[in-house]
């Protein structure tokens, strides 16, 4: 975590000098990982019998109450995302360090996120019993798959100009919907509580 | 020139779900583990049922023979516990959240194992999924209410009460989980409030000052 993405890496030698044609393996590799990732989540989900309960953490009420809290913030961290990427590509003013706040916020709502998904996944499993949840499910699959690829297409120079924000913008959404999906529905069923 | 960053956040995050994920693996087998030892020990079944312990022995249950037993646990959503009974094709099942929401059920198994149980206002739809677990959905006060509950060593987790304490009439429910947690309610008058907790054992509940008997159900 404490590596800087921007420093130069002239310990090592560049085990691949960057290539003057265009190789196809950018793209196949991050595509193929997050088909990789998000089908290996969905196939755990329905293949792993559901636990049904979890541990849970002190000072909530319930683990549907941990799990919307921890969603929440990663949702408002994916706002700071869309905010602080809609800086770094220059179509809103922002300070010098919105590249920095871009990395660290998007690690912080996938940090956040990975309990929640542990917990959905080990507990709930993947299910498709109403519309809301099938589309929980899937989008929870789908989201870190698409992650996953946007992760590895960052490590890519010289991509598309347009790759980063659709598949960031991807992300976004994915979430969203995972949010809307649970944590919403959670609060305006049980309330707001913690 | 590669950036190292993305990679750095893809494995930490992998790494936190491992280990929440061998956390959770770990509490989860010392419950299941303490429950099976726990209901011997605990001289309400003195001579548990030795196939019992070893269910893996059996990979084919018998579709032919009703399935008996009597199946525990939480909904999906943690926030209520679902108890079912079956005995000769029979199923009676209970839905307790603890506070006020509660419902009995009950319907006929299917020879495919699937059940549809009605209470006052309410269904339940499950299915056995093999010869431990039962998987369904409860639809109890307007909500839908997924569960996979798991057959339970205890002979029975499901328990009612009806009494009359001092010209209230006491109507009680309460769920045992395998883990020992108890979800109940009773009904002072129709008033539905948290239930006191029952001695497993002997089902004896402490009402308003007075001695009731919780007894186990069975449709």
């Amino acid at each position: 975590m404490t590596v800087d993405p921007n420093a130069a890496t002239q310990g090592f030698p560049s085990p691949e000098p960057a290539r003057p044609r265009p190789n196809p393996a950018r793209y196949l590799v991050p595509a193929l990982v997050a088909a990789a990732v998000a089908i290996a989540l969905g196939a755990y989900g329905k293949v792993h019998d559901p636990a049904g309960t979890s541990f849970n953490l002190a000072g909530f009420s319930s683990t549907g109450a941990v799990k919307s809290w921890l969603a929440t913030g990663a949702f408002f961290f994916a706002i700071v995302q869309l905010v602080s990427a809609l800086m770094v590509y220059g179509k809103l003013p922002g300070p010098r360090w919105s590249a920095k706040l871009h990395r660290w916020s998007g690690r912080v709502a996938f940090l956040a996120a990975v309990p929640v998904a542990v917990h959905c996944l080990y507990a709930l499993g993947y299910q498709s019993y109403e519309s809301r949840v099938l589309w929980h499910s899937l989008m929870g699959c789908f989201f870190f798959g698409v992650f996953s690829a946007k992760m590895l297409l960052l490590r890519s120079e010289r991509l598309p100009g347009w790759l980063l924000p659709i598949v960031g913008g991807l992300v976004f959404t994915a979430l969203t919907i995972i949010w809307l999906t649970s944590a919403l529905w959670f609060f305006r069923t049980f309330g707001v509580t913690t | 020139m590669k950036r190292s960053g993305p990679l750095v956040t893809l494995l930490a995050g992998l790494l936190l779900g491992l280990f929440l994920l061998s956390l959770n693996a770990t509490t989860g087998e010392k419950t299941t583990a303490s429950s099976v030892q726990e209901s011997p020990s605990t001289k309400a079944s003195p001579s548990p049922t030795p196939t019992e312990t070893t269910p893996s022995a059996s990979p084919s249950p018998s579709r032919t023979a009703a399935p008996t037993g009597v199946y525990t646990g939480r909904t999906a959503d943690d926030s209520s516990a679902v108890a079912i009974s079956l005995r000769d094709g029979k199923a009676i099942a209970y839905f307790c959240d603890g506070q006020n929401i509660e419902s009995w059920l009950k319907g006929d198994v299917k020879a495919d194992g699937s059940m549809r149980l009605t209470g006052k206002g309410t269904t339940l739809d499950a299915t056995l999924k093999g010869s431990r677990q039962l998987s369904g959905t409860a639809n109890v006060g307007g909500g839908d209410y997924a569960f996979t509950i798991d057959k339970t060593e205890k002979s029975s987790g499901l328990y009612r009460a009806n009494s009359s304490v001092a010209g209230a009439k006491i109507e009680g429910g309460w769920i045992v989980l395998p883990d020992g947690e108890q979800v109940g309610i009773l009904r002072r008058d129709g008033k539905a409030s948290a239930a006191p907790e029952i001695d497993p054992e002997t089902g004896a509940v402490t009402v308003d000052g007075e001695q009731l008997t919780a007894r186990p159900v069975t449709p």
